[in-house]
């Protein structure tokens, strides 16, 4: 027996907590499905129900207050239930979701669905970035705030963007020794023209100061207009070579140096997590400054497809107080689709949150304005660099493909295996994409017409004996 | 690669869970319950948690969050787990180094 919901929200991260509380409150039944042993997502992310801090940071406490809010509602939460597919049932007019997991159902069945699956840090390929001790920035962060672990002892920080000051003052902060910060993007004085809008944003300022202070007072250098050319070491990394770009990324030679370190945190900034969206047919569209491609949405934030919305960071990079505005929509949007409040109580809600709304986006673009990855980065990489991680396919081997007549990703993927793997292409499509633009320079080609990759299920690997037990039970129920 | 015991000004000290007894690659090592095992092996100096599967190449902690598979190693026999996401359990057995295939 499949249990019926009105709504499944699909991620526990501010959005989706957000978006459930509203929609349970509005009387719409609702399951929240996560990946993750406790709720959070990646900005409200808990310790370990074991750990107990000696006291709490500010959004740590933001975080405890949502998640009680969530306790008070009659939100169904499945908690270590990785959502491996959704399948359209058009004879019930609902959506079947699929779970994988040791203490989950196998499915559930939703007419809504939303759609919050957070972003995960933006993979840049360079020479050395498989070896053990590069990390993304958001690994360093986890190991740090929710691990209380300190992943290396000596750090170098590239990329972009303001989650590269956080990483630096926690690895401060944990005793390690940050040897520089090598922002890629030249954010001066181009930063200044903003410096109104950053006034609305006085908390986020005072957050940035703090870390910039723990920075100064450990004479860590922030090198704007640098990143790292390349992570060398035998079995782990031993040191990194850095240098200055140009504008469109390019190394400028002689200004290389080699820096002994322990540990490289690579962080260039957010890409949506999209799967889900793809799968299931969303209308996507190509948007740099939001993180790559992300859903089409209209103002209550549903998909091209009636009964899907998507939310958050998955469906372009805003930050967490955006993705909550956002989850309360789309929860409003539901509610009154569903008849549990009239249309003057919907635009009364929207009417209420548009100047935060707007006071966000402004705030958002500014940050893609300020610190998206810089196309021309993909010249880091030299033939022989790996570009897809899990089945070790090289940048050459990419440029061989495209020579051979490959124009799409997609066609790229046929020839050469690139985005196969275990992680479906999350970890390669960014610089996939960034080659063949390079190798077709010349050709000027946009990135709708490189197209994506596609998603099918299952989104993540799962056992086959999982899925022959699903098989099992259908034929079981079925009798 | 530590366990932070002090407390700084953004990490405050941390009373972790209890006490718990692991196997890596036939050695007993102390781990905390409810850690993951990608903290538990960073913890014992273990880096590399398994060969890539055409050149043999050492890979470990990536993404940290679940999505690039980078992580993976052998948990109770069962191979192909993440150590990133997997909480350590009292006399959990792992096994890295080894190519793994999910």
């Amino acid at each position: 027996m499949i249990e019926s919901f009105t709504l499944a929200v699909i991620g526990a991260g501010p959005a989706g907590i957000e978006a459930a509380i509203n929609a349970s409150e509005m009387g719409i039944k609702t399951i929240l499905i996560d990946n993750f042993p406790l709720p959070g997502g990646q900005y409200f992310k808990q310790m370990p129900k074991d750990f107990h801090p000696s006291s709490e940071t500010a959004t740590e406490t933001e975080g405890t207050i949502l998640l009680q809010k969530l306790q008070k509602t009659d939100v169904v939460k499945l908690n270590n239930a990785l959502t491996w597919a959704i399948f359209k049932e058009e004879k019930e007019d609902s959506w079947l979701v699929a779970l994988y997991g040791s203490e989950c159902p196998k499915y559930i069945r939703s007419k809504f669905l939303i759609l919050a699956n957070g972003a995960y840090d933006t993979p840049i390929a360079f020479p050395g970035w498989t070896l053990p001790g590069v990390i993304t920035c958001g690994a360093a962060l986890i190991q740090l705030k929710t691990q209380r672990i300190a992943p290396g002892t000596r750090a170098l920080i590239s990329g972009t963007g303001p989650l590269l000051l956080s990483a630096a003052a926690h690895l401060i902060d944990a005793g390690v020794e940050v040897v520089a910060v090598c922002e890629s993007s030249n954010i001066f004085p181009k930063g200044f023209k903003y410096s109104f809008i950053m006034l609305n944003h006085w908390h986020r300022l005072l957050e940035g100061a703090k870390y910039m202070s723990k920075m100064i007072m450990a004479k860590t250098p922030y090198k704007t207009g640098w990143s790292i050319n390349g992570a060398h070491g035998n079995e782990k990394v031993e040191s990194a070579l850095i240098s200055k770009i140009d504008n469109n990324g390019k190394v400028i030679k002689g200004t290389e140096v080699e820096i002994s370190v322990d540990l490289v945190v690579s962080g260039y900034n957010l890409t949506p997590n999209t799967g889900l969206a793809r799968m299931i047919g969303c209308e996507m569209q190509y948007y740099a400054g939001k993180g790559g491609w992300v859903p089409i949405r209209d103002d209550t934030m549903q998909s091209s497809i009636p009964g899907v919305y998507i939310i958050g960071d998955c469906a372009g990079i805003g930050g967490a107080e955006n993705a909550r505005l956002e989850g309360l929509i789309a929860a409003s949007a539901i509610a009154f689709q569903f008849g549990q409040i009239s249309k003057q109580e919907v635009n009364a809600i929207f009417d209420k949150i548009k100047p935060q709304l707007n006071n966000q986006k402004q705030f958002g673009d500014m940050l893609s304005d300020l610190f998206s990855p810089k196309p021309g980065l993909i010249n880091l990489v030299s033939d022989d660099t790996l570009i897809c991680r899990c089945e070790e396919i090289t940048f050459g081997e990419i440029k061989n493909a495209v020579a051979r007549g490959a124009r799409t990703i997609g066609e790229v993927k046929m020839i050469t295996r690139v985005g196969m793997g275990n992680c479906q292409g999350r970890m390669c499509e960014h610089s996939v994409t960034a080659a063949i633009v390079q190798t077709l320079a010349d050709e000027f080609i946009s990135h709708n017409a490189i197209g994506k990759y596609s998603v099918r299920p299952p989104l993540h690997p799962i056992p086959q004996s999982y899925l022959a037990q699903s098989a099992i039970d259908e034929i079981i129920t079925a009798q | 690669m530590k366990r932070l015991i002090k407390s700084g000004s953004l990490l405050p000290a941390v009373q972790r869970g209890p006490l718990v007894k692991i196997t890596v690659d036939g050695q007993l090592i102390d781990s905390y319950e409810g850690e993951t095992v990608a903290t538990a092996l960073l913890s014992a100096g273990i880096r590399t948690f398994n060969l890539s599967h055409n050149q043999k190449k050492p890979r470990g902690l990536y993404c940290g969050m679940g999505v690039c598979y980078e992580c993976l190693v052998s948990i109770n026999g069962v191979h192909g787990q993440r150590a990133c996401v997997t909480p350590i359990e009292s006399g959990m057995i792992i096994e890295t180094s080894r190519e793994f295939k999910v």
